[in-house]
């Protein structure tokens, strides 16, 4: 990963206009989103959304900056120096039967029949990526990914 | 319901035009005689108004307009007030909520087309959302760093009866303000600007929105700190005050760009430090040792130019704080301040007047020989905007304005019509060039029907001067779709909207022109036909550092 993403957690309200907003102010400044998740946090009516941002020319804290600016934005934490847990999730069907090799992994089977096993796996980004070259070796017939969603360690 | 929440918000003007998607506003307007509503020509014309009102009153600008092509007219005034930071709030009619999404007549996503240009917007579905959205619209247009707020409302909810719910205490958690001043960096500032060699202090749109110019005048003072203001920022330091630096940036002053370009530590204020002010970043006040930035919002850190001290907080109070921190200066300022004096001898403000063709700037000396420090300038953008800007000498807050950071062509007789409406008392003067007056001339109909006391000094050049200009000196010298001979007789053009216009070839004319103006109640046009060939000097050449500047070649 180049040094120009930043991992941000942004808690936001819940409006139909938020996912725009924040997508608008990445692409107006000129930054790129390399990843996403969104999902409810525990409060309601506020969403999570886990990002990766390329913020390209600008100086690194201007994503969190024009981020924060936004009514809907009620708080960005920036994670990129931080120790975090960051997961991601893989679904994939695969035309084999063969599955030592992917279930060594960590891999769940989430179901089998003749043209295929479906399987899901989360870790890291990394853990994820050696995941997928397995499944290459298995040959994909389907395969869906997430953007990470992070949280800094406390523990 | 509301027109009762804008009465709440103590609005007194609203600049719109009626269509499909927000009659049932209008239909119930006439109940409200509090309420004043200007009908425009345009819709960008009341985006403008309410921006010219806005900045000539310090209170929020109002404006109505349809769904579809009538909201997305308001999206140049919209940007225009975005960019310069002005309280605005527009209402928009947008279809039945039942529609909404099917492409329906005059359907558009307006929240979608503005959110860029918008502080903050909403889309009112629901009746019971109302009451609580126009509270908070007003508070976030008004509040931290203002702009302009958006309410897209569906027609059936403008016609939905409910309860009349006076809204609670605002709880916006995404809405924070900056107001507290960091004191040790207070200190730290002061400390850096009491012992610097070369202080110099640079003051844009924000010290006049926070009110903050008896601050700044009380700090450069204490720091004896030469002081000038962005193009947003005049009025903020008085003209004529022995510090002043006069304007900065790309058209600045020899002076001023000269004393920023020495400077070894460098206090911004209110400002966002764009490409206007800096030119090349790279070459960008050279031999700072210290850059301080004050700003309410803290985006602007760092965002150009990168603080060694940042103040993240309201100039007003920020700069107060700074004071006492000030004490006595460790060394003298008698060798800097004798060398901005030298360059001010060296660099003074000049122009051509040897062809005997007649110069902008005697216009313009000549209306501020009449006016003084007692009249608002709106002025357009162009070579007019900038001649408006360093050929007036404005020694208080709130005389001058304009469109600084969009830019926006067309702006200055809306605008000046809503701080006419704003400021009956003060004599308002519209500077435009006939290529921007063009493009929203039709609002002289709302200065005829309401007899408002504009007068519109026009300096026609016949081309898009500054484009002109700007083609002759870095773009090899080839003329290219600037030329405007083909235009309406503007004395005929007034006559045709009612009011009365007078022409000016001669220098010699000048005086009467204006007198005939001054004598005149209600609008009046003096088409002055000005030397083609005029330009704005000093330029820093595209591309060039702020001391590379360009002077006029003769004067």
């Amino acid at each position: 990963m180049s040094e120009k993403i930043r991992v941000l957690s942004v808690l936001v309200m819940d409006t139909p206009n938020t996912l725009t907003k924040v997508s608008g102010a990445i692409r107006r400044r000129g930054f790129h989103v390399r990843g996403i998740s969104v999902g409810p946090s525990q409060e309601a009516g506020r969403f999570r959304i886990t990002l990766q941002v390329d913020h390209g020319h600008a100086e690194a804290d201007q994503v969190r900056k024009q981020l924060e600016r936004l009514v809907e934005v009620v708080e960005v934490e920036d994670l990129t120096e931080d120790q975090v847990h960051s997961r991601e999730l893989v679904v994939a069907t695969v035309a084999t039967s063969e599955l030592e090799g992917l279930l060594r992994h960590g891999a769940k089977v989430l179901a089998s029949g003749p043209r295929g096993t479906t399987l899901e796996f989360s870790g890291e980004r990394e853990e994820v990526g050696e995941f997928v070259d397995e499944l290459n070796r298995h040959g994909i017939v389907d395969v869906v990914r997430t953007g990470p969603v992070v949280m800094r360690r406390t523990a | 319901m509301i027109l009762e929440a804008l009465e709440r918000e103590g609005v007194e003007y609203i600049f719109g035009y009626p269509g499909g998607a927000n009659l049932p506003i209008y239909q119930h307007l006439p109940e409200h005689p509090k309420l004043r509503h200007i009908l425009v020509r345009h819709e960008q014309g009341a985006a403008h108004m309410a921006d010219g009102f806005a900045r000539a009153s310090g209170k929020p600008g109002v404006v109505f307009a349809t769904s579809g092509p009538g909201a997305l007219n308001l999206i140049t005034g919209l940007c225009t007030a975005y960019m310069d930071s002005v309280p605005m709030v527009a209402i928009t009619g947008q279809v039945p909520s039942t529609v909404v999404g099917r492409d329906a007549f005059q359907e558009s996503d307006v929240i979608g087309a503005t959110s860029s240009v918008t502080k903050h917007s909403y889309l009112v579905t629901k009746i019971d959302q109302l009451p609580r959205v126009i509270h908070e619209a007003f508070h976030i247009a008004t509040t931290g760093r203002p702009g302009p707020v958006l309410i897209d409302i569906c027609r059936d909810v403008q016609q939905a009866d409910a309860e009349r719910v006076t809204p609670e205490r605002l709880e916006i958690p995404g809405y924070r303000l900056n107001g507290h001043v960091d004191l040790g960096q207070a200190r730290q500032a002061a400390e850096a600007l009491a012992g610097a060699e070369r202080p110099v202090i640079l003051a844009g749109h924000g010290v006049l929105l926070s009110h903050a110019e008896r601050e700044l005048q009380d700090l450069a003072e204490a720091a004896a700190a030469p002081t000038g203001t962005t193009l947003l920022g005049i009025g903020a330091f008085p003209v004529q005050h022995p510090l002043s630096l006069h304007m900065t940036g790309f058209m600045g002053t020899g002076w001023n760009l000269n004393a920023v370009q020495n400077a070894d530590v460098l206090m911004m204020v209110g400002m966002r430090v764009d490409d206007r002010v800096t030119a090349k970043l790279a070459g960008f006040a050279p031999r700072v040792k210290t850059f301080i930035h004050v700003d309410i919002d803290g985006s602007e850190m760092g965002k150009n130019v990168r603080p060694h001290i940042e103040l993240v907080a309201d100039a007003r109070q920020a700069l107060a704080a700074m004071l006492p921190y000030v004490g006595e200066l460790d060394q003298g300022r008698a060798e800097w301040l004798n060398q901005i004096d030298a360059w001010r001898e060296e660099h003074p403000l000049r122009y051509k007047r040897s062809n005997g063709r007649l110069q902008p700037q005697d216009v313009l000396i000549d209306m501020y020989r009449r006016a003084r420090s007692e009249a608002i300038v709106v002025a357009d953008v162009g070579q007019n905007q900038i001649w408006a800007a360093l050929w007036w000498n404005y020694d208080r807050p709130g005389l001058f304005i304009n469109s600084g950071g969009a830019g926006t062509m067309g702006f200055a007789l809306p605008a000046a019509i809503g701080a006419k409406f704003a400021r009956p008392d003060v004599p308002v003067w519209c500077v435009a060039g006939e290529g921007g007056f063009v493009m929203t001339a039709q609002e002289l109909s709302v200065a005829v029907e309401h007899q408002l006391d504009v007068k519109i000094v026009l300096l026609n050049n016949f081309s898009l001067g500054m484009v002109r200009q700007f083609q002759d000196d870095f773009y090899g010298g080839v003329r290219s779709q600037v030329d405007l001979t083909h235009m309406p007789d503007f004395v005929k053009l007034a006559e045709a909207y009612g009011l009365p216009a007078i022409r000016v070839d001669r220098l010699e004319d000048v005086a009467a022109a204006f007198d005939a103006a001054e004598r005149t109640r209600g609008p009046f046009l003096i088409d002055f036909r000005i030397d083609p060939e005029a330009n704005v000097y000093p330029i820093v050449p595209i591309g060039k550092s702020l001391n590379d500047f360009w002077e006029s070649p003769e004067s």
